[in-house]
């Protein structure tokens, strides 16, 4: 559904991307996992459009959408939930949502959109009103998710969902994520918290260094020793129950 | 592109030459009244001269530490008027109201400054704006009261001293004094001490202060210096122009100039706003002669536009810059990347190296008090506007061990950080550091003490090198050393986190990682007894983690106690000698971590469910 | 000092009134680039006097109706304003440097109607000027009321906008965050055009008020800068009714220390009441 060839992304003079090729099939979780630099985060920011490619392209569903300007990219299907949630947080947590609904298509849906959030993170219905810098982290993170679920993509794209939250509300964070894919959503995972994105992904790829070192499937990387020591670290397995 | 500021590599000689090369210059210019010029070009020499004063004055406080001024015209003015009164009204001889007018100035500066830097929250546009405000305020009372009255105060019968053959000649000599002064002070105070901390404000205040910068002290001697130097251009200027009204003199030209001329030729830079001061003057006086007068104001906004768009750090900075970018463009191709395992410092040279240092803590004086507790909280409270963010926390800290501090998200843990470094303060209990209490410390001499910190997102200062980043806290931190061995400090904490490579480079052009890295370096140059590290570990891989981990033992190996907040729990459990847990800003559970971790109540509230998701 | 009859008070606070919603009117424009925009516009005051002397212009040669003049006046400085961001936004200038930027963009438009309409003052001389309404004791002069109204009507007007429409949300939204407002379809910089455009409409409705009401002069360009300046800050960056609340505040507490003490004294109490309130606010 989704595809990038030959990506290349850079940063001023550093290129950061180095011929990336990557397939995302329609209502699958590719999970891309890799080392902090790796360009993990680059990627998913050029999928979304807010980075450009220098060279390489992107297709959606066939359609070459790489020379697009960044506000083209929500309009084809694409959403994104950024490292570090970047909610707007002068504004309420329902304005941040219609934020994520202001395209046409998206805003004919908005009552059901809000409805569908609700069910997904309940804990939101109270705090409707609030404004979305009193949130908690992981509050926050719910909002994040729910504000790109309201632009009703095709393709939802996470950067990071984890990253600086406590075990239980990642747990919490992921069973939401798991229901979302279950229930048909193409997702693009990108995350250091592997342990866990093993479990709920369809497919792995691990980035390194600007490129794709290797792909499949959960327990085919898993079982591969150098893989395994790499980004699953030394002695040390996965901390029971730290998911 | 960002113009590396000040102390770098200068070494001495180069120091000299340019103290000289101001003095000849002004010696030069000192001789230019001999040439009996027609009064009109000596009047011009003087207004360059006189902005050339004041400009570089107002860069001081305002270009070096980012508190941008508007209020220059409020200090001039009060020289002005100082002189106008004195000399106009009570017959002083001319030259002996000038100490007085800087005098005047400086205090009347100091006072204004004593009570804005207090009040944190007025930075950036609301201290431009209430520097503009005590213009006005300062004028209306002026114009109001005896001072002036309203009808201006008349010079006209003070007598001009002899110190050229011409009047124009006098002040320009005047002038000229002020000007080589205002010079040397300004390449003086970039290559003290004192410039080091005022760029470390200008990027990053908050990290400054708690890095052991004495801020606000800073901020006032340099809001003096700057002050006094245009209560002297203030003096002098006011016998120049011999009529002397409040409409004229506290305008919003002065304040606007200054600014404008300090842009244009480079905040960052002791000579920029000379460079600038003198361009427009020229620029402007150029134009005089008949009706191009608008012709030179027209001429005079294109240029700052052209500036602006085209040279946006100022024509000095952009003179210098081939140099930079040279210097920067090696350090960018360094081959080393942090990124990668190998690149972490887990050879044995470096572990010797650490291993050989001399213990960071007062041994001695520990054993001298036979006490084992480095820090103890009692029953410390933080509350923002009506939440509380600790609740009571009495927590113990040993001397020599690895402390985790963990709970759920929201629990405190990096307020407990902000209180102990003096980020924020605490609303009340104790905290006391090697027995003394230092709640009520400011967040610098908290630093002095001995505690080091740094932040879940790195704040480098920008505009430093990686390595003066490093050199800065070594210089303002517990261990408070001289330029010249921070330098030689800073090194040896770069080659232990990895970063020599960079060591030229901006904080901007490293990534996330080699940013941690570099927080860490500065926090550990300033010897500290107690370092605590806010999520340090966040957005590593498992093979960075471990070797971090490796690093945090050499520290405290090497002697510092380490209190580290986080949420990897194999890092936790890897390194903690102990644990306190926080749950709601209190604290839930304390001790050996493998016992914490098997408390149901900690496994409840921290890590929920223990099924596979 | 005795202190002047209820009547002279209230007259007075009425005056203040009015040209506290002319502080609030130009603020409006100049608040909203700030706050929104992220750019300090001091071209905004010399878009405020150029469209004053232009509507005086335009009265003076063909004796045309001043409120009239907006329907050239307006469109012809939204261009301008547009093209003033344009600039700003293709060399990416930050705020600071905007501040100068726009400064010599004002050195520029000064000399020019130096140039054109001399340093002479300028009356605008028209019927409105001498139309006064009664209420009560007091005289409500029509060229005040109308920018009063003015002002009024266009600050809620803003508000209302930014509030509850979909541009006024992307536009706060972009102001905060642009890249992730372009994340999900907002074209910040096609809105930025369109807003900066706005802003200088309002200078240029500011300045045809300013010209029913005073005398013009090159140089009163800054004399307006302080005090407007203050009630934008006062009021709030971005905000729409800020710096007509603030305004207000500003001018009648200017006009009321004017009738009590002396005209000179005026200045004292706006912005020691600006100090303190940098210094106290929580």
């Amino acid at each position: 559904m989704l595809k990038a060839g030959h990506l290349e992304v850079g940063y001023g003079a550093a290129p950061a991307l180095w011929g990336v090729s990557i397939e995302l099939h329609r209502g699958e979780l590719l999970s891309v996992v890799g080392p902090n630099g790796a360009g993990k985060s680059t990627l998913i920011n050029a999928l979304a459009g807010l980075l450009r490619a220098r060279s390489g392209t992107i297709e959606l569903d066939g359609r070459d959408i790489t020379r697009l300007a960044p506000h083209r990219f929500c309009a084809e299907g694409i959403a994104i939930v950024p490292e570090g949630r970047r909610l707007f947080a002068t504004m309420s947590v329902l304005e941040n949502l219609e934020i994520g609904c202001l395209l046409p298509r998206a805003r004919a849906r908005r009552g059901a959109s809000l409805e569908y959030a609700i069910d997904l993170f309940p804990v939101l219905k109270d705090k409707l009103k609030a404004p979305a810098a009193a949130l908690s982290g992981g509050q926050q993170q719910m909002v994040a998710i729910a504000r790109a679920l309201m632009a009703c993509p095709r393709v939802l794209l996470l950067d990071e969902p984890s990253l600086g939250l406590s075990p239980l509300v990642v747990h919490d964070l992921f069973a939401a994520i798991r229901r979302i894919s279950g229930e048909g959503m193409t997702i693009l995972l990108v995350e250091q918290n592997v342990v866990t994105t093993m479990q709920i992904a369809q497919r792995v790829c691990v980035l390194e260094q600007g490129r794709i070192v290797a792909e499949g499937t959960p327990q085919a990387l898993m079982s591969r020793p150098e893989i395994r020591r790499a980004y699953l670290g030394g002695e040390l397995g996965p901390t029971p129950g730290a998911a | 592109m960002r113009r590396r500021s000040g102390a770098d590599d200068t070494s001495r000689s180069v120091r000299r030459s340019i103290v000289a090369g101001i003095l000849l210059a002004g010696a030069a210019l000192a001789c230019v009244p001999l040439l009996r010029l027609p009064a009109f070009y000596e009047s011009i020499l003087y207004l360059v001269l006189h902005w050339v004063l004041l400009a570089t004055s107002w860069n001081i406080l305002s270009g070096y530490a980012g508190y941008f001024s508007f209020g220059h015209g409020a200090f001039f003015g009060t020289g002005v008027y100082t002189t106008a009164v004195l000399a106009g009204k009570f017959d002083w001889p001319f030259l002996w109201t000038l100490p007085v007018a800087a005098a005047l100035a400086a205090l009347l500066g100091v006072a204004l400054g004593a009570v804005v830097f207090r009040v944190r929250s007025v930075r950036g546009e609301l201290f431009a704006l209430l520097t503009l405000a005590v213009t006005f305020v300062l004028a209306t009372i002026v114009l109001n009261t005896p001072i002036d009255g309203g009808p201006g105060i008349y010079l006209s019968a003070v007598p001009v001293p002899h110190l050229a053959p011409t009047q124009p000649g006098t002040f320009y000599l005047l002038a000229l004094a002020g000007a080589v002064a205002a010079l040397l002070i300004a390449y003086g105070v970039q290559q003290s001490r004192l410039g080091v901390g005022l760029f470390a404000i200008h990027d990053d205040e908050d990290a400054a202060e708690v890095m052991g910068v004495p801020t606000y002290r800073y901020k006032l001697v340099a809001l003096a210096i700057s002050c006094a130097l245009a209560g002297l251009a203030g003096g002098v200027h006011a016998l120049f122009i011999s009529y002397v009204t409040t409409g004229e003199v506290f305008s919003i030209t002065v304040p606007l100039t200054v600014v404008l001329m300090s842009v244009l030729g480079g905040t960052r830079h002791w000579a920029g706003p000379a460079v600038g001061a003198a361009a427009i003057t020229l620029l402007l006086y150029a134009f005089t002669k008949g009706d191009l007068a608008l012709a030179g104001k027209a001429t005079t906004g294109a240029v700052l536009i052209a500036a602006i768009l085209f040279m946006p750090q100022g024509i000095v900075p952009r003179l210098l810059q081939r140099r930079a970018a040279a210097q920067r463009a090696v350090a960018a191709a360094a081959p080393v990347e942090p990124g990668t395992p190998d690149a972490l410092p887990a050879d044995a040279a470096a572990v010797a190296a650490t291993a050989a240092l001399p213990s960071a803590g007062p041994g001695a004086a520990a054993a001298r008090s036979g006490v084992d507790l480095l820090l103890r909280t009692a029953a410390l409270t933080k509350s923002f506007s009506g939440v509380q963010a600790l609740a009571g926390v009495d927590v113990e800290i040993r001397r020599g061990e690895i402390l985790g501090l963990i709970g759920p998200n929201g629990s405190g843990k990096s307020t407990f950080i902000n209180v102990v470094s003096g980020h924020f303060g605490a609303t009340s209990g104790r905290i006391e550091f090697e027995g003394r209490a230092i709640e009520q410390l400011a967040a610098h001499r908290i630093a002095h003490a001995g505690i080091a910190r740094t932040y879940q997102i790195p704040r480098p200062f920008a505009h430093l090198s990686v390595r003066d980043n490093v050199a800065a806290a070594a210089m303002f931190g517990g261990a408070a050393l001289s330029s010249s061995k921070a330098r030689a400090e800073a090194d040896h904490w770069l080659a232990f986190a990895g970063l020599t490579a960079k060591a030229q480079a901006l904080p901007d052009e490293l990534n996330l990682h080699q940013r941690k890295f570099l927080e860490l370096a500065r926090a550990l140059a300033s010897r500290p007894r107690l370092v605590l590290l806010d999520e340090v570990l966040c957005g590593l891989n498992p093979a960075e983690i471990d070797s971090a981990v490796a690093l945090i033992r050499r520290i405290r190996d090497a002697g510092t106690t380490v209190v580290f907040v986080e949420h990897v729990m194999r890092a936790v459990m890897a390194l903690s000698d102990r644990l306190v847990v926080l749950n709601h800003g209190q604290l839930l559970a304390e001790g050996p971590a493998a016992q914490v971790m098997q408390r149901p109540d900690v496994v409840a509230a921290y890590l929920g469910s223990v099924e596979p998701c | 000092m005795t202190l002047p009859s209820a009547t002279l008070l209230a007259q007075s606070a009425l005056s203040g009134l009015f040209v506290g919603s002319l502080y609030g009117l130009i603020g409006l424009g100049l608040g909203l680039s700030w706050g929104l925009l992220r750019t300090i516009n001091l071209a905004h005051f010399g878009f405020t006097f150029a469209a004053a002397y232009l509507c005086y212009q335009l009265v003076t040669s063909t004796g045309v109706d001043p409120l009239l003049t907006l329907l050239a006046i307006v469109p012809l400085f939204f261009a301008l304003g547009c093209g003033l961001h344009w600039v700003v936004q293709r060399f990416e200038v930050s705020p600071l440097n905007s501040l100068l930027l726009t400064f010599g963009v004002t050195a520029i438009i000064e000399a020019a109607i130096q140039a054109v309409w001399s340093a002479d003052f300028r009356r605008l001389e028209s019927h409105y000027a001498q139309a006064k309404f009664r209420w009560g004791a007091l005289y409500v002069p029509l060229p005040e009321l109308i920018t009063l109204i003015t002002s009024l009507a266009l600050s809620l007007a803003i508000w209302w906008l930014l509030r509850h429409t979909r541009f006024g949300k992307a536009m706060r939204a972009a102001a905060e965050d642009a890249p992730i407002a372009a994340a999900f379809g907002v074209n910040q910089r096609a809105l930025a055009l369109l807003l900066a455009g706005s802003c200088a409409a309002l200078a240029a409705v500011a300045g045809v008020c300013l010209s029913l009401s005073f005398t013009l002069a090159p140089a009163q360009i800054y004399a307006w800068i302080g005090v407007v300046f203050a009630a934008v800050m006062m009021g709030g960056l971005g905000s729409a009714l800020g710096p007509l609340v603030a305004g207000v505040v500003i001018g009648v507490s200017e006009a009321l220390t004017m009738a009590i003490t002396a005209p000179s004294w005026a200045p004292i109490v706006s912005f020691t009441l600006l100090i303190a309130l940098l210094l106290l606010r929580p």
